[in-house]
């Protein structure tokens, strides 16, 4: 085991070496608003970061991961984000994938799956949201058919980010027609490159397009590609979500930290500064930005009281931290135009929005996805406080 | 950064609570708040005496337990939380403060730390008054001016007094002492005239006002947590429409807005005692120089912790009266003693608008 500082320094090293040449251009690319950036070029980091076992840091390794600590885990997020290092491309297979299969899957499917992902070569997304069923997740109706050696899918997932480069897609759909609800779903592992999938870019409001409709006509998976038995597929959805501890959000505080700086920057630059009402708001961003990072450190990482059915805020650390920081991004972003004034009103050529211009429109999406902020308050509510639900 | 109790403060905390059990129950706390000086002085003489809590902070030398702000913020805590009247904060952080200056001031820590030690004297502090220091040297300094709002005043024997940048110690005797009746019956209040008052220099009036702000964070962030569960276990218990009232979403999400203020308090509020704890035992071994880089700045966080733990405070007990309706309107309930205490806490602080200058400052934020 490293000692902590001695791993931050090879971080440090590592990211200062490694994000040189070919890579210098992606300091500061792809995330929120912009993953269309550099995507081969990211996809080529990814391989980098692989090649040099920065991805899996959590992982066991008798599953090929570093078995590194919480405290290492956040001084990696940290570095990452504090060198501008770009969005990562396999977040979605490191984060979300990869520990569904060391909780649920069998050994071939983690022998078989998490060498790309550690890798940096096999890219991930994710099949959850539908147009139907978004806050409601169990109202899935993606349906699958098993016939023989393989599933047969017919449906359609929404928002679905970075289909158009993932290889493979983790599909909630419905795999018992008589069952209800979260009952009779399944998890299956789902080929992106076969002529039953069809990918349409989302255009959102920045004019840019991170998710995606993917529609399913006969699509097939293979019958051994399922995570858990056949109609568990909610429970394998939700432990996943369960375990995710957000240690991703320090590296996440550190992107919010540069974006602050920017916003500052423009306020001295232009004057904006000196008027009372936006240096108040600035002050509070920055109050705002100290308040989330104690937060963040005093309750990500430890773990919950741990009997099931005692209410304890402490279980839904994630969905907390999430109330604070979505709201707060969304006034940076509208602190961001305010500062430039006039100035914001006006687009490049082509509709190239500004940072501050598309901080201020992609962060309304920041209470929306990943479980919308009514949801998060639900479960804050339930789960934490122990209220009791509401007729549904 | 430390966010959890060492095994110390865990037994002191446990000691507190079952103090506050037994000698702080609601009747006890609202027969203290109509008493003549505003709280119970066998009550304090027992936390002082039994617990030995008003010797904590005094250094072991003038008959203390020699310990700093992380062990003073829990009963500052446990006391906030059931609101317990009692000059055991300004009392506290006058301890810390005299502490501190021991070295370059030691005749106001010679003079008053054993009487803050044995619980005899208490203290109060005189902060951001109309307040002059005139003489020349050491031992013909006086203060003159007034202190309108000096809380615990009444009844201290010890007021530290701010002039400029300076701190001094002033024995109440030496000044004339008007106690007040106040909108938070809980914690009482004196105006206090200075007319060339003997004053002994203390040092700088920096650390007392960081560890003052730092100490009501942090008792502002329990009592909120306190006014949390109490609304909670009301939303649970309380029926209308043939259900518990916490399982309408109108309430419940707003119920998950105050978890999260709360939580986001109590961690900024830990920062900042971590903080002031680490600060003061870097300033005891100053020789050493070993002050850690990663440690944040007092200067900052005190003003940021007073100004987001006080305000989450008000946030949470106005929420209280409003979610336990017509009852939480009533004198009968407690929630109008934390509205109350919330408010008056904010209010001594000072403008949220002077904070964010002073945070934006220290931080580098804003023009100088």
């Amino acid at each position: 085991m490293p000692d902590a500082d001695a791993f931050r320094a090879d971080v440090r090293g590592w990211l200062s070496a490694n994000l040189t040449g070919e890579f210098a251009p992606l300091v500061g690319s792809g995330g929120p608003g912009r993953e269309h950036e550099f995507v081969q070029e990211r996809m080529a980091w990814e391989r980098r970061l692989g090649a040099d076992s920065w991805i899996g840091l959590a992982w066991p390794e008798s599953d090929g991961g570093r078995g590194l600590p919480w405290r290492h885990q956040v001084i990696f997020h940290e570095e990452y984000a504090r060198a501008g290092a770009p969005a990562r491309v396999g977040h979605i297979g490191e984060q979300l994938l990869g520990p569904t299969l060391l909780m649920f899957g069998t050994a071939e499917q983690r022998a078989r799956f998490l060498p790309g992902i550690l890798a940096g070569t096999q890219l991930w997304c994710q099949g959850y949201s539908e147009p139907g069923a978004g806050s409601d997740l169990a109202a899935v109706s993606t349906r699958a058919r098993l016939d023989g050696d393989q599933w047969h899918l017919d449906g359609q997932k929404v928002w679905t980010s970075l289909a158009q480069f993932a290889d493979w897609c983790f599909v909630l759909a419905r795999t018992d027609p008589a069952a209800e609800r979260h009952h009779g779903l399944s998890y299956l592992l789902v080929p992106m490159r076969q002529p039953g999938i069809e990918i349409r870019p989302i255009v959102q409001l920045t004019g840019t397009s991170e998710f995606n409709e993917v529609f399913f006509d006969d699509a097939r998976a293979a019958a051994a590609d399922i995570v858990g038995a056949p109609g568990d597929g909610w429970r394998v959805a939700m432990g996943t979500l369960a375990v995710e501890r957000g240690v991703s959000t320090f590296g996440q505080q550190m992107g919010f930290q540069r974006e602050f700086e920017a916003v500052l920057a423009t306020a001295r630059a232009n004057g904006a500064i000196d008027d009372p009402d936006l240096s108040a708001r600035i002050v509070e961003a920055w109050v705002g930005l100290q308040v989330m990072r104690y937060t963040a450190m005093a309750t990500l990482g430890r773990p919950a009281a741990d009997s099931p059915g005692t209410a304890d805020v402490a279980r839904t650390v994630a969905n907390v931290n999430k109330l604070l920081w979505a709201p707060w991004h969304q006034r940076l972003g509208e602190l961001a135009v305010d500062v430039a004034g006039a100035a914001a009103t006006i687009a490049g050529p082509g509709y190239d929005l500004d940072h501050g211009q598309r901080l201020f429109l992609y962060t309304r999406a920041d209470t929306i996805y990943g479980g919308s902020n009514e949801i998060q308050r639900n479960i804050v509510a339930e789960r934490g406080l122990g209220l009791p639900r509401d007729p549904r | 950064m430390e966010f959890a109790d060492s095994a110390e403060q865990s037994d002191l905390r446990s000691a507190v609570r079952a103090f506050v059990r037994r000698h702080a129950t609601p009747d006890q706390v609202r027969a203290a708040m109509a008493g003549p000086t505003g709280y119970d002085p066998k009550i304090w003489e027992r936390l002082a005496t039994e617990l030995g809590l008003a010797a904590l902070a005094v250094p072991e030398r003038f008959g203390g337990a020699g310990a700093g702000p992380g062990e003073v913020a829990v009963p500052v805590e446990e006391f906030g939380r059931v609101l317990l009247p009692s000059p055991y904060l300004s009392s506290a952080v006058a301890a810390l403060v005299l502490a501190g200056a021991a070295a370059e001031c030691p005749d106001a820590a010679g003079r008053y730390l054993p009487g803050l030690a044995d619980g005899s004297v208490t203290g109060a502090l005189v902060l951001g008054a109309d307040v002059t220091a005139d003489g020349g040297t050491a031992d013909d300094r006086t203060v003159t001016g007034t202190g309108r709002n000096v809380v615990d005043g009444a009844a201290a024997g010890l007021l530290l007094v701010q002039a400029g940048a300076e701190l001094f110690a002033v024995a109440a005797s030496d000044a004339a002492v008007e106690p007040l009746e106040t909108l938070d019956q809980t914690r009482r209040q004196a105006a206090i005239q200075f007319d060339r008052a003997r004053a002994m220099p203390a040092g700088s009036a920096a650390p007392a006002i960081a560890l003052y702000r730092v100490l009501l964070a942090a008792e502002c962030a329990a009592a909120a947590e306190q006014c949390l569960g109490v609304t909670v276990d009301y939303l649970k218990t309380r029926r209308q429409f043939g259900r518990p009232i916490g399982s309408f979403q109108a309430l419940r999400h707003r119920a998950a807005d105050l978890a999260v203020a709360v939580s986001s308090a109590k961690a900024t509020a830990r920062a900042a005692v971590w903080t002031a704890a680490t600060n003061t035992a870097a300033d005891n071994t100053r020789a050493s120089n070993t002050a850690s880089a990663e440690s944040a700045d007092l200067s900052v966080l005190a003003p940021l912790a007073a100004l987001h733990c006080s305000r989450t405070f008000l946030q949470v007990a106005g929420e209280m009266i409003q979610l336990h309706g017509g009852i939480g309107f009533t004198w009968e309930h407690e929630a109008h003693m934390y509205f109350k205490r919330a408010k008056s806490t904010q209010l001594l602080l000072g403008p949220a608008s002077a904070l964010r200058a002073e945070i934006g400052g220290a931080a580098g934020l804003l023009p100088a």
